[in-house]
């Protein structure tokens, strides 16, 4: 019994999350007309984006680090 | 005669209207009408009574129930959609690994990660803008009730504390906190430290009164979102630093300019959750000589910022309070 998913794998489900994350926290932080009505923690929403952005960031160097 | 009226009293409480109605004729009769059916009377009223009350209790019993019901009625909260990512994406976790399935491990990290974050990043609890001026009406109305009896038609001048960690002796410590001094005839005398650090309401020279700025419990949450107190902000910077706070941060007007001028500062404010206080139905003098709370706040941010006293010089406001312009003059130079 392992986990069946790779770092790499790890490191495409992180990219496409954050992405998701940080282009929706994006949006909802312009404060616009009807995006910035939504009513939950942007504050958390960021962070939680940020946060996935670095974990993939993180691999990314992993993976660079195992290449040199 | 009055025992026929008794009885006929007795034959038509039937109902919650009829006894309300009884009972307000009862406590209307004259004495010698209630001396002559007391007897009669005092085990009727009782019934009465118990019967209202059980009433009440069983009114009240349904209203719970309408709460519970609508409250159940009200929607699916974060938490329920969280748990229901939660289970089943653990479930596929745990199973991919047991399987050795990759496409069940994404689905469950997928899940997994997406309920913890319906945990995380919950609903922020929300009032309705109109409850903040609803609120602030009463103060207002106060104030205007106190004005009229006092007859003052002064101005209100906001005169600047000392900064919160400057040391003053004990008898001066009211001097650390905003006030607003509502001249009685608009002149330019101001009281004196020791009146104001007494913590005294009405003065006498001059004569005025001295209330707390409507404005000052914002103007806390102002230094809490800027993550220090005003004391120390230049002018120039508290210009930039408020807009962002009252537009971005805590949303309270649509638009926001804070621009100096030659002898003050003008604020124009378009759209401010405050605006129904400008109503010309609510005939609120107060709000004129004060400002709404945002625009009191404002004044206590300029006076604290600047150490100057300073008072709403003009106040122009547009059909339905949409825009709001202000002109803080400094008394001090």
């Amino acid at each position: 019994m392992r986990f069946p998913l790779s770092l790499w794998d790890l490191c495409l489900w992180l990219a496409a999350m954050a992405i998701i994350l940080l282009i929706t926290s994006e949006l909802l932080s312009s404060s616009s007309e009807y995006l910035g009505n939504i009513v939950i923690e942007k504050g958390r929403l960021r962070a939680a984006a940020l946060a996935l952005g670095t974990g993939f960031m993180v691999t990314v160097a992993l993976r660079a680090w195992q290449f040199i | 005669m009055n025992e026929l009226y008794a009885e006929e009293g007795v034959s038509d409480v039937k109902t919650l209207k009829d006894t309300s109605e009884y009972l307000r004729t009862e406590s209307m009769t004259p004495n010698r009408l209630q001396k002559s059916r007391r007897d009669e009377g005092t085990s009727m009223v009782l019934t009465t009574t118990q019967y209202l009350v059980e009433t009440i209790n069983q009114l009240q019993t349904e209203l719970d129930f309408a709460k519970r019901e609508l409250e159940k009625k009200r929607g699916i909260t974060s938490n329920k959609v969280a748990v229901f990512f939660l289970i089943p994406g653990t479930a596929s976790l745990i199973l991919s690994v047991i399987l050795n399935q990759q496409v069940l491990s994404f689905i469950g990290l997928g899940l997994t990660f997406w309920g913890a974050l319906f945990l995380f990043v919950k609903p922020v609890k929300y009032v309705k803008g109109s409850l903040l001026d609803s609120t602030a009406i009463a103060s207002y109305s106060t104030l205007d009730r106190m004005l009229t009896d006092l007859d003052y038609k002064g101005r209100g001048y906001y005169i600047p504390p000392y900064p919160k960690e400057a040391f003053l002796p004990q008898y001066l410590r009211g001097l650390k906190d905003m006030v607003v001094f509502l001249s009685a005839d608009g002149g330019p005398e101001m009281p004196s430290i020791d009146e104001i650090a007494k913590k005294r309401f009405i003065l006498e020279n001059p004569k005025g009164i001295c209330v707390s700025p409507p404005g000052m419990g914002l103007l806390s949450q102002f230094e809490r979102e800027i993550g220090r107190t005003i004391d120390g902000i230049e002018l120039s910077e508290l210009c930039q630093t408020l807009p962002q706070v009252v537009l971005m941060n805590l949303q309270l007007a649509k638009e926001l300019e804070i621009k100096p001028e030659s002898k003050g500062v003008r604020l124009t404010v378009v759209n401010s959750v405050y605006k129904k206080l400008y109503w010309k139905e609510q005939e609120l003098q107060s709000v004129l000589l004060l400002g709404c709370p945002l625009v009191s706040a404002v004044a206590c941010a300029l006076a604290k910022s600047t150490g100057k006293i300073l008072t709403i010089s003009e106040s122009n406001v547009s059909a339905k309070g949409e825009k709001i312009s202000v002109f803080y003059l400094f008394v001090e130079d």
